[in-house]
């Protein structure tokens, strides 16, 4: 009660207010995500269950163009119900977005205070790691570990551990943007009084990187994550969508965006228009609500 | 300031006359390009293409079903089992050695060590070089189709492809996987010679100068071969004018590229059936004769034409297409999800089970969507499908090693005949004469090989049609494959390719040799 009395009070709940641009993609991120994550109980079908689904309905157009279809936005060619299938999708793409997300955070994180804290040669052999990770493209960390994991794990497995893999790809392809944002902090911090008071009373240096320095270097992250989140969902569309991610009975948007590709241009628009659509509007309000908190988190513009 | 624009003007002239007088390519977008240089690396539809490309038949399918005269110039029976092939005069390799009948005697010996190509020839000898431009087939039985398969002795130049290469390893050798000489090396008689390839990027055929066929109408100088696997971006670059040809032109698209104003639609109705195969020696379940019948009663065909096919294609309830010998009018297509659900009851498999499926995904028209819908129309009764879908590059071989419990095949016959669906999918496999090559089902049943090793040895018409009809009724009642249908043949080329459907036919291989371009 106490801590919703504070927020009440706050500058961050009042700024946020006076922005519609920040209240309106709030409400749409939380709409997507919530109808996501309820899929089971609002889809109309279980697109992942092959027994529901029926080849004589694939390509019926939504409900306002064709009247005989009982699919209020169509199908695709495999007869999957498109709006279950984007609530499915949906829930994919946001669980691999703050899955990646989480692992990179964890990873960067460590890494970077490590690395800040610590200094000199431990300091320059991870920052080269992290250069080395830099120069390989997410796609083609993606082609490698995909071709390893479907060489052990033999044809149909890929199917069960699609998910998890695609975490783990994206999780390890982009951390060091956050190691090398939390070094940056750690540097300007750790020469601050306050640090060296601590050093002084003699906590060890555990103690000073957790429970001191992490705290005030948390800014950064916080922006950082909000857009690394957009970024991965759409790592994950990409990837779908040129094979290397969920498999085609499995739809996620990036998928099904792909497998409505070839109808495009003969008549079934639908298959690709509506979960390409909501994918824009997820990443796009992302990407709105970080540069809010951007705006809101940089005492430059704080006054103003 | 005149004399500068004299000069424009004689530039721009030269341009003109330049442009007039240029080659003419043309430029080619097909789902896939050859897997090799090597004509016997494997039996297959693109690689018969690329064979008609590069190579010469001693005889070739015309349109009305009899036999074009190419290689060799005339044919006569001298006994039951020898043909005479007179060869044509003056016909010179890409290489510049001479065609001669020792070229054909040395192909034939090569074909019978291919493995994919050893059963087809398996009833044919030694040949016997008579003369130069004379050679006599034999054949250790009398045989009704040796000129259909002189359509498949396309030769090859024997002096260029004889010794060793570099590595050591003679360069007749047949690789399937790994490096070879023929992989990236061909001589063939034919109207085009590789002249640029990257696998899975781009194959250049240039127009061969010494080409024997002076009175064909032929004039493209260059074919520029694009493999584009993506359905729609192949008839996107038709449309806009990247490309000159496509194949196949995916069935959504049909009507938008038969209505377009700079481009023709050539369709026929196809022979190449497509099914699947259930491995009953890596699932105990498929040797029980109930639960594949469940799986043929489970798959809705005709709802796959209809829809996935957008009806262009023929349901099928066996191999024999309407016209072959064997074709059995009163074998019908089954779909009943009620008897299926009953049929695994009864098999005790009510609960159901996993399995494995393989697909390519750019070999059959619209392969890996018909792969899906299959794979949901088993889950109905409870079988559950791993489904993996590869470009074909890579299917053959993991088709070859039956990686997966259920694997898709689509089969044309290479003799225009019944009795080479049953020899290659479903006689009893054999490593040694090379029946049942593409069995990867392992159904294998002594009495249905014995019958059609009979029909291949009657030459009484009706009773041979008879006994290859009663072959397709087995395979039918002991469900020995899951049966799809007929895939119909699609190609689309420019309004400027005079004879576009002349050069084309139901085999589905071009005679780009032929083709007029204005």
């Amino acid at each position: 009660m106490a801590l919703l009395a504070r927020l009440r009070e706050s500058y961050l709940l009042h700024s946020f207010l006076r922005d519609p641009v920040a209240v309106g993609s709030f409400i749409v991120v939380v709409l997507l995500v919530t109808a996501g994550f309820l899929a089971p109980v609002l889809a109309p079908m279980n697109p992942y269950d092959p027994a529901q689904i029926d080849v004589m309905d694939s390509e019926l157009a939504p409900a306002w163009i064709d009247q005989d279809s009982s699919f209020l936005l169509g199908t695709d060619s495999q007869g999957r119900d498109i709006l279950s299938t984007i609530l499915y999708g949906t829930r994919v793409s946001v669980l691999i977005g703050l899955g990646a997300v989480a692992l990179q955070a964890a990873l960067g994180i460590g890494i970077g205070l490590i690395s800040g804290y610590a200094g000199g040669r431990v300091d320059a052999v991870l920052m080269r790691v992290a250069d080395v990770q830099l120069s390989f493209s997410t796609y083609m960390v993606a082609i490698f570990l995909g071709a390893i994991f479907q060489a052990t794990f033999g044809v149909g497995r890929y199917e069960q551990i699609a998910v998890p893999f695609l975490i783990a790809v994206i999780g390890l392809a982009e951390w060091p943007q956050y190691a090398r944002t939390v070094r940056a902090s750690v540097l300007a911090e750790k020469k601050k009084e306050y640090v060296e008071a601590a050093r002084v009373i003699g906590l060890p240096s555990g103690r000073i990187m957790w429970r001191h320095i992490l705290p005030n270097t948390m800014t950064p992250v916080m922006v950082i994550s909000t857009v690394q989140v957009a970024n991965a969902i759409m790592s994950e569309a990409a990837l779908s969508f040129i094979g290397l991610g969920m498999p085609v009975t499995k739809p996620s948007l990036g998928s099904l965006i792909k497998s409505g590709f070839e109808y495009i241009f003969s008549g079934a628009w639908w298959i690709t228009l509506f979960p390409g659509v909501v994918l824009v509007l997820l990443i796009l309000t992302i990407n709105l609500l970080g540069d809010w908190m951007r705006d809101f988190l940089n005492p430059k513009l704080y006054k103003s | 300031m005149k004399r500068l624009l004299l000069a424009c003007l004689c530039a721009a002239m030269l341009c003109g006359f330049a442009g007039a007088a240029h080659a003419k390519t043309l430029k080619m977008a097909l789902d896939a390009d050859p897997v090799s240089l090597d004509p016997h690396v494997q039996l297959s539809g693109g690689m018969l293409q690329y064979s008609h490309i590069c190579f010469d038949p001693l005889v070739r399918w015309a349109k009305d079903g009899s036999f074009e005269p190419r290689l060799a110039v005339s044919w006569e029976q001298i006994d039951p089992l020898t043909t005479r092939f007179h060869l044509r005069e003056g016909v010179k390799f890409h290489s510049g050695n001479a065609f001669t009948a020792k070229d054909v005697a040395w192909t034939l010996e090569r074909l019978k060590q291919s493995q994919d190509y050893k059963f087809l020839f398996e009833l044919f000898g030694p040949a016997k070089v008579v003369d130069d431009l004379t050679v006599d087939i034999v054949t250790t039985k009398p045989y009704g189709l040796v000129l259909a398969m002189a359509t498949y002795i396309f030769p090859m130049d024997s002096a260029f492809y004889s010794g060793m290469d570099d590595s050591g390893q003679p360069k007749d050798a047949i690789v399937k996987t790994g490096p070879s000489f023929a992989l990236t090396n061909e001589s063939g008689t034919g109207p085009f010679a590789v002249t640029y390839r990257e696998q899975g990027v781009k194959t250049v055929f240039t127009r061969f100068k010494d080409y024997w066929d002076t009175k064909s109408p032929g004039n493209v100088d260059e074919i520029v071969l694009t493999p584009i696997k993506e359905e729609a971006t192949r008839v996107a670059a038709l449309l806009s004018g990247d490309v000159d040809f496509i194949s196949p032109v995916p069935p959504q698209d049909l009507e938008r590229v038969g209505a377009h104003k700079d481009v023709q639609l050539v369709t026929m109705s196809g022979t190449r059936v497509i099914t699947f195969q259930l491995n009953q020696k890596r699932r105990p379940e498929f040797a029980d004769k109930r639960v594949r019948m469940a799986v043929e009663y489970a798959v809705n065909n005709a709802g796959i034409v209809d829809k996935i096919m957008k009806g262009f294609a023929t349901v099928a309830a066996q191999q024999s297409p309407a016209g072959y010998a064997g074709h059995n009018p009163e074998l019908a297509p089954r779909f009943d999800l009620d008897k299926a659900k009953a049929l695994m009851k009864e098999a005790g498999y009510e609960k159901g089970f996993t399995v494995t499926m393989i697909a390519p995904n750019n070999r059959y028209v619209n392969d890996e969507k018909i792969a899906q819908a299959v794979a949901g129309m088993l889950a109905k009764i409870n079988i559950k499908v791993e489904l993996k879908t590869m470009p074909k590059a890579q299917y053959w071989d993991e088709f070859d090693a039956q990686v997966a419990d259920i694997q898709m095949i689509g089969w044309h016959s290479d003799t225009e005949d019944t009795a080479n669906f049953f020899e290659y999918l479903l006689m009893c496999p054999n490593k040694e004469t090379g029946s049942g090559q593409y069995n990867s089902g392992n159904y294998c049943n002594p009495e249905l090989d014995a019958l059609v090793i009979a029909a291949n040895a009657e030459f009484d018409t009706a009773k041979r049609t008879a006994m290859l009809q009663q072959a397709e009724k087995m395979a039918y009642d002991d469900a020995a494959f899951v049966n799809l249908h007929w895939q119909n043949n699609s190609w689309a080329g420019r309004k400027n390719h005079k004879n576009l459907e002349h050069i084309l036919n139901v085999m589905d291989f071009p005679y780009f040799g032929d083709l007029v371009v204005e």
